[in-house]
């Protein structure tokens, strides 16, 4: 097995790493959203995992205890956490970085308050808020101060500056070498697609970081596995993708897809952790003003960055994938297709798109997405 | 400044106002409405003006020379009972907003984007000096950004730390031990914020900010809402019920808004006055009062008669909701010697309070209720969680009827079946369990 197919095996089986380290007698915290800061978790002697939902299971144990109209990826999870999916986790830690999560959070306590023979592992919260104020900065720098006291409590153990300073080193190392991967996509032609990128990125989530970083660098040093992919190259905007359906049915009609906000995908390794100063101060920093941090940006802001990751990528168009349940990234669309228009560059919307996309939504999904790539053919 | 007329045509035949009973319900919306009329000249004559959230520290404006202010869901449920919702809703979506936005904080959005105001409501609201919310939730922040932006004037975002899940009978502790039932780290940030919003308005308005007549407000809210506690206290307990939810949501929303005045002080002792008269001579909005029902959620702006619907038929009388309630229990403040901390304290995790499943069970037996009827809105992710209200009070044998529907959105409103729907749960749950 060549080192992509055992990134992709990860990708698919997003336990086995977990599974592996457990057998060492490890332990594993699973994390909700991309605002936890890994390293600390890494540091404190824990497998960081990060949580997803399954599109292809259905929801029927989150359906007796939540609605159904919030993202479905985040009730996704609520429903496996009820069908024991995760029970290899031995701590979950979720992030404020939206309110679904912070919903689940909640549903948590309250399914097990109405039903005390329904438990989960122990959970924290890291409460990082969402203005760039000094105001936010020094509320998110208490939540990390208290995110290390936990994982200390935790693991046993006193985190030292030292090995937050190891981690910090070794997760910005993978964001590095992630980097590469989005270098090879931004050429022309692009030399990965955008199905792959996904599962390589992805895998970084599920794995240890000096595992994940040694089958990329391996990955890397082979450049003969790599061709040129043709097709319309496309930039995806929108809701949070999870899993590969979407890219594979887009890039089925004759795309590649070259860029994406997601952090998924391309928003997961940007932004590195300063390894010059304070690693707790570097952290606090990183987390809350990161430029690419979604909910810190403005409407302003979102359209500028729509505009630039389309055009950084030398995409020929944009494509809006909002899933039903998220509605926060439809507030943008208008102003980023705007910022689009006025540079020549075709975008289409994609609503109300569903979790798990079924045969026929595939064909409604395929006949949208062709007929955009017809009309940039013909620009 | 010369009236506007609302030339706006579109009725609903399904969407009625309500019939009111209370002296102080007409005094009170008149009063609003002069209020406005007064604030649109103040604003006209030059003077700066805020158009701020329900959940915000409205105590600031008063306390700088009363600087005019608007609260959103205050102007959303004008525009609703107005019934320009769904002339303003369709008008985003053609602007390329989604059709399944959330529609409660966004009415007042839907307005401005407008900018049409003659047909506007009151005509229109002008451009504020300044917006004000809490980012209690994701589209809140995009909303009121972008209704900066149409009104070209600033945002002042207060941030939202996320609540505990749960903390125990709180409305037994906020009055005094708020610091505990909140939390050091959540007020100290609010109080950060709340001095930066002092200071920008210092500096933008020239008005100053008296620390002790921000006292006398905050002292004075205080008796309002004692008077708003005792109202509550009577209702709960008198059979049958002397005054009809139309009413109280009405009198106690307009009395909220002026909360701190003297004026809300003296309309609070009128409203509870007013009622204990009623009570005291057995007066009822429904003599043959058989079925005492709750209302979770929004008030339905858009169709208060809905709440009197159900008296002729089956003795039904909607007693409670939210409003008069979270009056009683979230608003006293022992300030502990620093009123800032303590107005930090009041509307941090109200919303949360608002939707805790042991408060509204606390209140539906307080009230003693046969049933509950629950709005869920499904494009507010507010309503996530209402399962937990449903479940918490029917465990304690108290029947709840959730409705989707949406409380400004009269274009997905069906009366009748909704009617048809609450009458089944009457007979079938609240009647056939007694
Ligand atoms: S989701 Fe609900 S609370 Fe949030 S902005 Fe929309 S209507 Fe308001």
């Amino acid at each position: 097995m060549n080192s992509f197919d055992l990134l992709k095996k990860h990708y698919e089986n997003r336990s086995m790493a977990a599974m592996e380290w457990k057998l060492k007698g490890r332990k594993v915290v699973g994390y909700i959203g991309d605002d936890v800061p890994e390293e600390m978790i890494i540091a404190a002697g824990f497998l960081p995992v990060r949580m997803c939902g399954d599109p292809g299971s259905d929801m029927a144990e989150a359906d007796k205890f939540s609605e159904s109209f919030y993202d479905p990826s985040v009730r996704s999870i609520l429903n496996m956490l009820l069908t024991d999916k995760y029970n290899f986790l031995d701590y979950i830690i979720f992030s404020h970085s939206n309110d679904a999560v912070l919903k689940l959070y909640h549903q948590l306590w309250w399914i097990n308050n109405l039903n005390p023979d329904i438990s989960f592992p122990p959970v924290h919260l890291f409460d990082i808020l969402h203005t760039k104020y000094l105001t936010t900065g020094l509320y998110v720098r208490g939540e990390v101060q208290k995110l290390k006291t936990k994982l200390e409590e935790w693991s046993g153990k006193t985190i030292s500056n030292e090995m937050l300073s190891e981690s910090i080193a070794l997760v910005n190392g993978n964001r590095n070498l992630l980097k590469k991967i989005e270098k090879l996509r931004f050429v022309e032609p692009a030399l990965i697609s955008g199905t792959d990128a996904l599962q390589i990125i992805g895998s970084s989530m599920f794995m240890h970081k000096q595992d994940h970083s040694r089958l990329l660098e391996q990955f890397l040093n082979l450049p003969d596995q790599l061709s040129a992919k043709k097709g319309i190259r496309l930039h995806i905007e929108g809701s949070d993708i999870d899993n590969n359906e979407f890219y594979n049915i887009i890039e089925s009609c004759g795309a590649v897809i070259v860029n994406e906000r997601n952090s998924w995908g391309n928003t997961y390794f940007q932004d590195n952790v300063d390894e010059s100063c304070d690693p707790l101060e570097a952290i606090a920093e990183r987390y809350h003003l990161r430029p690419s941090r979604y909910r810190i940006q403005s409407l302003e802001e979102t359209a500028l960055y729509c505009l630039h990751s389309t055009t950084v990528a030398k995409a020929q168009g944009t494509i809006f994938f909002l899933t039903e349940g998220d509605p926060a990234p439809t507030w943008d669309v208008p102003g980023q297709k705007k910022a689009l228009e006025e540079n020549n560059i075709p975008a289409h919307n994609l609503n109300n798109q569903k979790y798990f996309i079924n045969d026929i939504d595939r064909t409604v999904i395929k006949t949208e997405v062709k007929n955009f790539l017809k009309s940039i053919k013909n620009i | 400044m010369k009236k506007i007329k609302n030339t706006n045509k579109q009725t609903n035949p399904g969407h009625k106002r309500s019939v009111k009973q209370l002296k102080v319900s007409a005094i009170t919306s008149e009063y609003q409405k002069e209020w406005f009329r007064n604030t649109r000249k103040r604003l006209a004559a030059g003077e700066p003006f805020c158009l701020a959230n329900a959940d915000t520290p409205h105590e600031i404006f008063l306390t700088m020379d009363d600087i005019p202010f608007v609260a959103t869901q205050w102007w959303s449920a004008i525009i609703s009972a107005k019934q320009m919702s769904a002339y303003y809703f369709d008008k985003m979506n053609e602007e390329g907003y989604q059709k399944n936005i959330c529609r409660y904080c966004t009415l007042p959005l839907a307005c401005a984007m407008d900018h049409h105001p003659v047909k506007a409501p009151w005509g229109g609201l002008p451009n504020p000096t300044l917006i004000l919310a809490q980012l209690s939730c994701d589209e809140q922040t995009k909303i009121f950004e972008q209704m900066a932006h149409e009104y070209n004037c600033k945002f002042f975002a207060l941030e939202y730390p996320a609540p505990a899940p749960n903390y125990p009978r709180w409305w037994e502790k906020v009055e005094n031990d708020w610091e505990e039932v909140i939390g050091a780290q959540a007020l100290d940030l609010r109080v950060e914020e709340l001095k930066e919003l002092i200071r920008f308005l210092e500096t933008t308005t020239a008005r100053t900010f008296s620390y002790k007549k921000f006292g006398e407000i905050m002292e004075l809210e205080n008796q309002q809402e004692e008077y708003l506690k005792k109202i509550r206290d009577l209702l709960a307990k008198v059979r049958p019920c002397p005054v009809g939810l139309p009413d109280q949501l009405a009198t106690t929303m307009n009395l909220q808004w002026h909360r701190g005045t003297q004026w809300g002080l003296d309309h609070a002792k009128m409203f509870y006055e007013e009622i204990k008269n009623k009570a005291d001579k057995g007066d009822s909005v429904c003599k043959n009062e058989k079925i005492r029902l709750m209302w979770i959620g929004r008030g339905l702006w858009h169709n208060t008669a809905f709440y009197q619907y159900f008296e002729k038929q089956y003795g039904a009388v909607f007693t409670n909701s939210m409003y008069l309630s979270i009056a009683a229990d979230g608003y006293i403040r022992n300030p502990r010697g620093d009123y800032l901390r303590a107005l930090a304290s009041r509307h941090m995790f109200m919303g949360y309070c608002l939707r805790d499943p042991e408060w509204q069970l606390k209140e539906a037996l307080n009230y003693g209720v046969d049933g509950a009827i629950m709005i869920v809105a499904s494009n507010c992710i507010d309503s996530v969680g209402n399962m937990f209200i449903s479940m918490t009070l029917e465990k304690a044998g108290i029947p709840v009827l959730p409705i989707y529907a949406d409380a400004v959105d009269a274009r997905e409103w069906d009366d009748e079946s909704i009617k048809a729907l609450v009458s089944k749960f009457i007979e079938e749950r609240c009647i056939g369990s007694k």
